[in-house]
C-alpha cells in the first residue's frame, strides 16, 4: 500500500490578537447544551452509563432497549472488564451481565434487574440528510446526562475491514503450496506454535492450495473458535488446534499521524471498522462515549454510536439494523 | 372567469414622486438584501431553542449541495489535501502547505469519483494561501466567495474536506461550528478538522467562501483557516504563479539542488548527447535513455553542456522544467519534475 501523508499542519496556538468567542456560546458549550434541554430528557432515561467496579470510572454508554432491563452496547470495550456496574437515570444498578453478542456489529446484549426503565424510541428511518442535528451522550455527571449535538457528516455505507476473527499469520502463496511467513505476537497461531516456513496442507479437513481458500474459511467463522490446521515442517506432518483471535485485537494499533491527531487509542475505538452497514456523524464523541442512542430532535434514536473513529468521524449503527440485531440477541438470550 | 384589467391610472405619480419613489424603493431592497445576508440566528449571542438550532441545519442544507459539488481533492507526490473550485473555468483555492510549490501537477478528484488534471499556481508562505488551476476543460461547479469579508465573530459556518484522503463511498464530510477567533491573518472556528482537510473550504451558512483550513491547535476544537481577505491581499501575485514569503507552510526551492539524473557530452555530430541516466533518477522515471539528444529545456536551445548544466543550475529540488529530447527518429517533450541531489 502507498504511504500517504494527510496534510494538516499542527499548530500550538499562539495568542490571536482579536475578539474570541467564550466557550459557553460555542457549538458544545452551555448554551447550545440548554436549548437541547427536550432531546437531554430522552437521553436521562434512555442512555445508560457503563461503570467499571475497579476503577470506578465510566467506560462506556449503552443504549436502554426494554423496560424490563435490556440495554445494547459496544460488545468489544467490555473485553476484559473484570465486573462492572450500570447507572440508568439516577439509578445505579450493581448486577449487570453480558447474555448476547453479536461479534460482526460488535454489540452486545446486557442485562440489569430493572422492571421500570424507559427504553428509547425507535425512530422510523436512519436515513438522514447530511447536515441533519443528530444528538449524543457526550459527557456524565452522576445524577446527569449531557447532550452534545453533531450533524450527520457523510453517507451512509458499509465499512470494510478484515474478516473479524484471525489466525493471526503472514501467508503467501508460492509454487509448494501456502506458507506461513510471519505468526503475529499474541495470536492463537503463536500459542498453536506455528513457525514461519511452515507449509499449510489442510485446515479443518479442506486441501489448502491457495492462501484465498484459507481467507474465505476464515472468514466465516468468528473469534474463540478453534480450527485444526495441519502443517508440512521439514520432513514432519504435524496437526495442531488454532483459536482464532478478534481482529482488532491483533491488527496493531495505527501509528499513522491522523490516529495520533485523534488523541491515539486513548480516544478513538479500538474497533472502529468492518461494520456491515454505518451512519456517520461528527459529534465530539470519545471511545468511552460511544454504546449510547443518537438520537434526532424528536427524542427518536435513530442508532447506536457504535465507534469514534477519529478525531472528526463517528459511526453509529442504522436504527433499522439495530431493531433487528436487538430481536436476535434476545432470541439468543433466551436460547441459552 | 374574470379577465384582468390594468388599473384604471398606471403612473399615477409625478417624475419627481417616481424618482423619489424608485430611490426609496432600491434603498429598501438595499436594506432588506443586507438583512437577508445575515440570518437571524448569527446575531444571537447562542441559539436557545431547538428552533434556532433547525434553522441553522435548514440554512446549511440549502448550501450543501454546491458547497459539496464544488469541494475537490487534490494528490499530491505521496499525500493528499482538499481545495475547493471557485471559477467555472476551474480555478481552486486550497492552502500553500498541500500543493508545495510552484508549478507542480495536482491531480484534482471530484466527489464522484472525476480526475481531473491540475497544476498549482502560487502561494503565500507565510499565510498558507494558495491557488490551483484545472487545466481540464471546464465549466465546473464552483462557489462564490465572501468578497467583502463580512462574516463576524460568532457566525455559523460549515467546513467540508476529503478528511484522511479520498474516499467515494464516504464522500466529502461535513463538518458544522462557529466563528470563535478573528485574527489578522488567521480565522478560528469551532469546526472540526483532521489530516486531508487543509486547503477545504470553509462556508458562512449561505454557502459563501469564508476561509480556507491550515491547522488545528492542541485543543480538539481549535481549527484554523486562512480568510479570504488573506487570498485579495495577494491575488495578482498567485495568480501568475509567484511564491510569496518565507513563511513556514512551503520551502522556497533552493537553486543549484535540482537534480536530473544524467551524464552528458558531446556527440559524434556535435550535439549534447546523454552518455549515462542514473538508476532511479527522475531521468530514468521519465525515459530518457543513454543515447537521446537533447534539445531544449523550457523552450531555450541547449548547443552545449556548459548552456545546460548553467540553466539547470537554477532550478531547485522539486522545480519542474520542460524538457525535450530526441531518441532515434522520435521527438519526446516532457514536463519533468527535478529531484533533489541523492
Amino acid at each position: 500500500m502507498r504511504a500517504v501523508a494527510f496534510f494538516l499542519a499542527v499548530f500550538l496556538l499562539s495568542p490571536l490578537a482579536g475578539n474570541t468567542l467564550v466557550s459557553e456560546l460555542r457549538k458544545n458549550g452551555k448554551q447550545v447544551q440548554a436549548a437541547l434541554s427536550p432531546v437531554q430528557a430522552s437521553l436521562q432515561t434512555s442512555s445508560a452509563v457503563f461503570i467499571n467496579n475497579e476503577t470506578r470510572l465510566s467506560f462506556l454508554y449503552g443504549t436502554v432497549a426494554s423496560d424490563d432491563g435490556y440495554l445494547l452496547t459496544k460488545a468489544s470495550e467490555l473485553d476484559g472488564i473484570a465486573s462492572f456496574s450500570v447507572r440508568v437515570g439516577e439509578k445505579k444498578y450493581r448486577e449487570a451481565s453480558i447474555v448476547a453478542t453479536d461479534e460482526e456489529w460488535d454489540l452486545a446484549l446486557v442485562k440489569i434487574e430493572a422492571s421500570d426503565l424507559t427504553p428509547v424510541i425507535w425512530g422510523e428511518t436512519s436515513d438522514l440528510a447530511h447536515g441533519t442535528w443528530v444528538v449524543s451522550n457526550g459527557a456524565t455527571e452522576r445524577k446527569y446526562r449531557r447532550p452534545r449535538p453533531g450533524m450527520i457528516s457523510a453517507n451512509k455505507r458499509e465499512i470494510l475491514g478484515g474478516s473479524p476473527a484471525m489466525l493471526g499469520l503472514g501467508l503467501k502463496d508460492t509454487e509448494a503450496g501456502v506458507i506461513l511467513t510471519s505468526v503475529i505476537e499474541g495470536s492463537g497461531a503463536e500459542k498453536a506454535e506455528l513457525a514461519e516456513g511452515d507449509l499449510i496442507l489442510e485446515v479443518d479437513g479442506l486441501v489448502i492450495t491457495k492462501v484465498e481458500q484459507l481467507v474465505n474459511l476464515i472468514k466465516e467463522r468468528n473469534a474463540d473458535d478453534s480450527v485444526s490446521v495441519e502443517v508440512k515442517r521439514g520432513e514432519d506432518i504435524l496437526v495442531v488446534e488454532v483459536t482464532l483471535t478478534a481482529r482488532y485485537k491483533l491488527a496493531g494499533e495505527s501509528k499513522s499521524r491522523n490516529f495520533q491527531m485523534s488523541g491515539g487509542g486513548r480516544q478513538v475505538s479500538g474497533r472502529r471498522d468492518s461494520f456491515p452497514m454505518v451512519i456517520q456523524h461528527e459529534t465530539a464523541l470519545t471511545r468511552r462515549t460511544v454504546g449510547g442512542p443518537l438520537l434526532t430532535f424528536d427524542g427518536k434514536c435513530v442508532g447506536l454510536n457504535i465507534a469514534a473513529v477519529n478525531r472528526v468521524e463517528v459511526f453509529a449503527i442504522p436504527v433499522e439494523n439495530l431493531r433487528e440485531l436487538y430481536l436476535d440477541l434476545r432470541e439468543q438470550a433466551d436460547e441459552d | 372567469m374574470e379577465v384582468c384589467r390594468l388599473p384604471p391610472r398606471l403612473f399615477p405619480l409625478t417624475l419627481r414622486e417616481m424618482n423619489r419613489a424608485i430611490h426609496f424603493f432600491t434603498l429598501m431592497l438595499l436594506v432588506v438584501s443586507s438583512l437577508a445576508a445575515r440570518p437571524y440566528f448569527n446575531d444571537k449571542k447562542a441559539p436557545d431553542s431547538l428552533k434556532d438550532l433547525e434553522m441553522i441545519q435548514e440554512a446549511l442544507q440549502e448550501s450543501l449541495p454546491r458547497a459539496r459539488a464544488a469541494t475537490v481533492c487534490l494528490e499530491v507526490d505521496e499525500g493528499s489535501g482538499t481545495g475547493v473550485i471557485i471559477s467555472k473555468e476551474g480555478l481552486v483555492l486550497t492552502a500553500a502547505h498541500v500543493i508545495g510549490g510552484v508549478g507542480c501537477d495536482i491531480v484534482v478528484l471530484l466527489e464522484d469519483g472525476r480526475e481531473l488534471k491540475g497544476v498549482s499556481l502560487g502561494l503565500n508562505s507565510e499565510t498558507d494561501a494558495a491557488m490551483l488551476q484545472i487545466t481540464d476543460a471546464g465549466p465546473f461547479p464552483y462557489v462564490e466567495i465572501d468578497e467583502e469579508d463580512s462574516f463576524r465573530l460568532g457566525d455559523w459556518t460549515f467546513a467540508l474536506g476529503h478528511s484522511g484522503g479520498f474516499d467515494k463511498s464516504r464522500g466529502v464530510n461535513v463538518r458544522v461550528g462557529r466563528v470563535v477567533r478573528q485574527a489578522d491573518s488567521t480565522v478560528q472556528s469551532d469546526c472540526l478538522l483532521i489530516g486531508g482537510d487543509s486547503g477545504g473550504p470553509l462556508f458562512d451558512i449561505e454557502g459563501k467562501l469564508i476561509a480556507i483550513h491550515s491547522r488545528v491547535g492542541n485543543s480538539r476544537e481549535d481549527s484554523m483557516h486562512v480568510p479570504i481577505r488573506e487570498f485579495q491581499r495577494g491575488w495578482a501575485e498567485m495568480m501568475r504563479g509567484d511564491f510569496i514569503g518565507e513563511g513556514g507552510f512551503a520551502s522556497r526551492p533552493e537553486p543549484g539542488t535540482g537534480f536530473l539524473g544524467v551524464r552528458v557530452g558531446l556527440g559524434k555530430d556535435g550535439e549534447l548527447e546523454v552518455k549515462e541516466v542514473f538508476p532511479e533518477s527522475v531521468a530514468a522515471t521519465s525515459g530518457i535513455e543513454p543515447g537521446a539528444t537533447l534539445l531544449t529545456m523550457d523552450g531555450a536551445k541547449l548547443p552545449d553542456e556548459a548552456i545546460f548544466l548553467e540553466a539547470l543550475e537554477k532550478k531547485g529540488a522539486g522545480e519542474s522544467v520542460v524538457l525535450e529530447w530526441s531518441y532515434e527518429d522520435e521527438i519526446i517533450k516532457m514536463k519533468i519534475k527535478l529531484g533533489g541531489r541523492p
